[in-house]
C-alpha cells in the first residue's frame, strides 16, 4: 500500500517540463542524426491497374491519348485526368486512330476530332473546346445578326441534359430556347441535309450512269471525322469521296449568299452559329477552304460558319440563363432555310443518309413514285457495324449500298475498296458509332455510351420520320430547297452549286506513316 | 544491382500521361501558369517531370519530338556530395533520394547539379528542395516508377542499368535512324536514366557539354583531407590551449612567490 501511495505522487511543474524537455531533445537528436528517414514523394495514389507487384508487366488499359493543345475541337484538364485509359480505349479500339501509325510521329497530333473520348472520359477531363463565350459576345453585339442552325440529331439529345429520358423529342423546345437565348433567326440543318441529298444524289447518279468519270463506290462526306480519317489513312481513296460539302457547311455558304441577298443583309454582319452533336464540326468549320461566301462576295475573311456549339454547350447556355427547357412552349423554325424533310431528319442516324439518298435517287432515276420499301429500309437500319442492301432500280439495275459506322468498321470495307473487291456503288460512312445521334458532342447520358441510349435516340428519329406524310419524307419535295434552286442555284451541280456546295479534300497521308494492317 | 530507366524518345507521342502519374503518386499540385506539358513546360517544385514539345528538322523536313525531363539519378550524384546534411542520398537500387527533414535549406545541391534539377519551394515560409525521387518506395518493392508504368507507347523501360545499356546499344546499332549516342551512359559519370533518340540531343535541349568524369571526384581530391585537417587542427589547437594554460598557471604560481 505504501509503495502504491508513493507511485501516485503528483507530477510537479518542474517534473513535467523536465520529462517533456528531455523527450523533445531525444526526438530532435534522433531526427537530426537521420534515424527517422521519410523520403519525399509517394504519398499519393495510382489507379489499380498500375499497382503491379513486379516491375515491367504491361497493364491492359493505360495512359491516355495525345491532344493537340491547339485543337479546335477538344481540350483536356490535366487536373481531372486519372489515367483510366478510357480515351485510349475508344480512340484505339473503336475508332482505330491511335496506335495505327508508326512512331516516331511526323509533325501532327493524329486526331480526327470525333470527340468520342469526351463521351468515354469518366471525369470529364476531356471536353469540347468551349465556344459559348464567343457566341454570347456575338449575341450581345448589336452590330451582329446571329443566325443559328440545328443539326438533325440535336433534337433527340438535348432533352437528356434536362432530365428527360434518352431520345426525347425536343425540337420545338430547342427552337424556343434558342430564341430566348437571343439568336436572331433559328434555322434547321435538315434543310441543307435535303440539299445535300440533291447534290450528292445527283453526283451518285452521274457516277452510276457514267456521266462523271469519278470512281465508284461513292463515299458519303457528311461526317467530318470520317473525312479526316480518310484523308489520313486512305488518301488514295479520296476520289471516291463525294465532293458535296456536309450539311453544316452547305448551310453556312447558302446563308451568307442566298439568304443574305434575299433579305438584303450585309453578309459580313451575319454571325453563323451551328448547334451540332459533333466536335469534329468545330474543326470542319475552320478548314481554310470553307469560306465560299467570302469568295462569292470577294471578301476572303468571311467564314461560312463562324462558331459551332455542341449540344452540351447549348445545354450549359440554357441552364446558365435559367431557361426551363422541358416546359417551354414549342416553337417552329424560321422560314426560308427552316424546312426539313423526314429524309433530312434521319441523317442523324447510321443508315439515314443512305436511306434519304436512295429515296431521292430512285425518284430521279426512274421518275416513278418511291416504293414503300424505301421508306423503311430495314437492312440498313439498326446498330450492326456494317450493313448492306441491294436495290432493284428499274432501268438501271441492281444498286448495292453499304452503311458503316464507327471507324473500326470502316477499315475492312476501305481495304476491300482499295483491293478493288468492293461490290458497292454507294457507301455511307459515319465516324461515330450509331451516327450523329451518338456524336462526340451529345449529352453524356451513359458512360461509356451505350447501345440502349443510341437505340432510343434512333427510334425517336425514325418514328418522327414515319409520322410525317409521304411528301414530307422526301428531300426532293422540300419546297424551300426547290425555291433555292429556282431562285438562285438553278439545278443540282450547277456552276454556282459547285462553287458553294462542293469541296475538295486534303491528302494528309504525309502526316503519318500508317501501320500495315495484318 | 542498380536500377534504371531507358527512354526511347522516338516513341513519345506527347500525351503527358507520365506527368499526370507523377502528380497523382507524389501529390503534387497543378498550376495552370506552370504547365508540365507543352511548348514551354516548367520543371519546378510541383512539376517533378515535364514533357516538352520540340519542332526540329529531320532530313530537311519539320518533325515533332517530345522530351521527358526529370532527375537523371546520377551514379555519382553531385547533389549528394555537395550536401553536408546528408539530405541527398544515393540508394543501392539507383534512386537519389531527398530527405526533407535533414535539409538545412542551403541549396548547395541546386548549384552542384549539372542538369539543373533540384528546385526550391520559393513561395513557402519553410521551404524545402524538391525533385524526382524515381518513386523510390515503388522501386524498393520492385515496381517501376509511376511515370514508366502509365506510358501508352512504351517510351520507357525499367530494369537493371547494365541490361538497359545493352538494350540501348543494340537498338541504336540495329536501326540507322538513331543517333549513335546513349545519353546518360557517361554524362556526369553515368546516370540511371538513359536516353536514345533519332535527333541529336543538343537539338532537343539536352546539355551535351556535361563532363563524363563523376562530378564529386573534382572536389574529392581535396575534400578527402577534410577529416584529417579537422582532427589535426583540433589537436593542434587543443595542444596550444593546454600549453598556454600551463604557461599561465606556472606564471601565476611564480608570481605568487614574488614579494609585493
Amino acid at each position: 500500500m505504501d509503495k502504491q501511495k508513493g507511485l501516485n505522487k503528483e507530477m510537479t511543474r518542474r517534473g513535467f517540463l523536465k520529462l517533456f524537455g528531455g523527450l523533445g531533445l531525444v526526438g530532435a537528436t534522433a531526427t537530426l542524426s537521420g534515424c527517422s528517414k521519410e523520403p519525399m514523394g509517394g504519398e499519393g495514389w495510382m489507379p489499380q491497374q498500375y499497382q503491379v507487384a513486379a516491375s515491367n508487366y504491361p497493364t491492359q488499359v493505360r495512359g491516355r491519348i495525345p491532344i493537340d493543345p491547339m485543337s479546335p475541337s477538344i481540350m483536356r484538364d490535366d487536373e481531372k485526368c486519372i489515367l483510366c485509359g478510357q480515351c485510349l480505349e475508344v480512340c484505339q479500339n473503336v475508332q482505330t486512330v491511335f496506335g495505327y501509325y508508326e512512331l516516331p510521329v511526323v509533325n501532327d497530333t493524329i486526331c480526327v476530332n470525333c470527340g468520342q473520348c469526351t463521351l468515354w472520359c469518366p471525369t470529364a477531363a476531356i471536353t469540347e473546346k468551349d465556344d459559348t463565350q464567343r457566341v454570347l459576345d456575338a449575341i450581345e453585339d448589336p452590330e451582329k445578326i446571329v443566325i443559328v442552325q440545328t443539326a438533325p440529331a440535336t433534337r433527340v439529345g438535348l432533352g437528356e441534359e434536362f432530365g428527360l429520358p434518352a431520345g426525347t423529342w425536343v425540337e420545338g423546345q430547342q427552337v424556343a430556347a434558342l430564341k430566348q437565348l437571343g439568336f436572331d433567326k433559328v434555322f434547321d440543318t435538315n434543310f441543307t441535309a435535303d440539299l445535300t441529298i440533291m447534290e450528292e444524289g445527283t453526283e451518285l447518279i452521274n457516277r452510276i450512269t457514267g456521266k462523271s468519270d469519278a470512281p465508284l463506290p461513292q463515299f458519303t462526306s457528311c461526317s467530318p471525322g470520317w473525312v479526316k480519317f480518310c484523308e489520313y489513312y486512305y488518301p488514295d481513296l479520296l476520289p471516291n469521296m463525294s465532293s458535296a460539302k456536309s450539311p453544316q457547311q452547305m448551310f453556312g455558304a447558302v446563308l451568307k449568299t442566298y439568304y443574305a441577298k434575299k433579305m438584303n443583309i450585309d453578309p459580313e454582319k451575319i454571325f453563323s452559329v451551328s448547334i451540332m452533336p459533333c466536335t469534329a464540326k468545330k474543326f470542319e468549320c475552320q478548314r481554310p477552304e470553307f469560306n465560299s461566301a467570302g469568295k462569292y462576295w470577294n471578301k476572303e475573311e468571311i467564314r461560312d460558319v463562324d462558331a459551332v456549339l455542341t449540344v452540351r454547350e447549348l445545354a450549359r447556355m440554357i441552364k446558365a440563363k435559367g431557361i426551363d427547357l422541358p416546359n417551354l412552349p414549342e416553337e417552329k423554325y424560321d422560314p426560308v432555310l427552316g424546312e426539313g424533310s423526314g429524309a433530312g431528319l434521319i441523317f442523324g442516324n447510321t443508315g439515314g443518309v443512305m436511306e434519304a439518298a436512295v429515296r431521292t435517287a430512285y425518284f430521279v432515276l426512274t421518275e416513278q413514285d418511291v416504293p414503300d420499301l424505301l421508306f423503311d429500309l430495314k437492312p440498313i437500319r439498326g446498330l450492326d457495324g456494317i450493313k448492306e442492301a441491294a436495290l432493284d432500280v428499274p432501268g438501271v439495275g441492281t444498286i448495292k449500298v453499304a452503311v458503316v459506322h464507327g471507324l473500326s468498321n470502316a477499315r475492312p470495307i476501305l481495304e476491300a475498296v482499295r483491293r478493288g473487291e468492293s461490290p458497292y456503288h454507294f457507301i455511307e460512312f459515319m465516324c461515330c458509332p450509331g451516327g450523329c445521334i451518338a456524336g462526340g458532342g451529345q449529352p453524356r447520358t451513359a458512360l461509356p455510351p451505350s447501345d440502349e441510349v443510341r437505340a432510343a435516340r434512333i427510334a425517336t428519329m425514325y418514328g418522327k420520320d414515319a409520322s410525317y406524310n409521304r411528301e414530307h419524307r422526301l428531300s426532293h419535295e422540300n419546297s424551300e430547297v426547290l425555291t433555292l434552286y429556282n431562285d438562285f442555284l438553278e439545278h443540282p451541280i450547277s456552276h454556282l452549286a459547285h462553287e458553294l456546295l462542293h469541296t475538295t479534300y486534303t491528302d494528309r497521308g504525309n502526316k503519318l506513316k500508317a501501320k500495315k494492317l495484318s | 544491382m542498380s536500377k534504371g530507366v531507358l527512354v526511347d524518345l522516338t516513341k513519345c507521342v506527347g500525351c503527358g500521361s507520365c506527368t499526370v502519374a507523377c502528380k497523382l503518386w507524389n501529390k503534387r499540385e497543378f498550376d495552370k501558369d506552370s504547365p508540365a506539358v507543352g511548348l514551354n513546360p516548367q520543371l519546378d517544385d510541383q512539376n517533378w517531370t515535364t514533357v516538352s514539345f520540340n519542332e526540329v528538322q529531320k532530313d530537311g523536313q519539320p518533325v515533332w519530338r517530345f522530351v521527358k525531363q526529370q532527375c537523371l539519378h546520377c551514379e555519382h550524384p553531385a547533389c549528394a556530395s555537395a550536401c553536408f546534411a546528408k539530405a541527398f542520398q544515393k540508394t543501392p537500387e539507383g534512386p537519389v533520394i531527398y530527405y526533407p527533414h535533414l535539409c538545412v535549406g542551403c541549396r548547395y545541391c541546386m548549384l552542384a547539379c549539372p542538369f539543373d534539377i533540384p528546385k526550391f519551394e520559393w513561395d513557402k515560409s519553410f521551404p524545402l528542395v524538391t525533385k524526382c525521387q524515381m518513386c523510390s518506395t515503388k522501386v524498393a518493392e520492385g515496381q517501376a516508377p509511376a511515370c514508366v508504368s502509365v506510358c501508352p507507347t512504351d517510351v520507357m523501360t525499367f530494369g537493371e542499368r547494365d541490361e538497359l545499356l545493352a538494350l540501348a546499344k543494340k537498338t541504336i546499332d540495329s536501326d540507322n535512324r538513331y543517333v549513335k549516342h546513349i545519353y546518360g551512359e557517361n554524362e556526369a559519370g553515368g546516370t540511371n536514366w538513359i536516353y536514345i533518340s533519332d535527333i541529336p540531343f543538343e537539338e532537343l535541349g539536352f546539355r551535351t557539354d556535361v563532363t563524363t568524369r563523376p562530378i564529386p571526384e573534382y572536389s574529392h581530391d581535396f575534400l578527402k583531407y577534410t577529416p584529417a585537417v579537422a582532427i589535426s587542427w583540433g589537436a593542434l589547437l587543443t595542444g596550444l590551449y593546454a600549453y598556454t594554460k600551463r604557461r599561465n598557471k606556472i606564471a601565476k604560481e611564480e608570481n605568487k612567490d614574488v614579494p609585493m
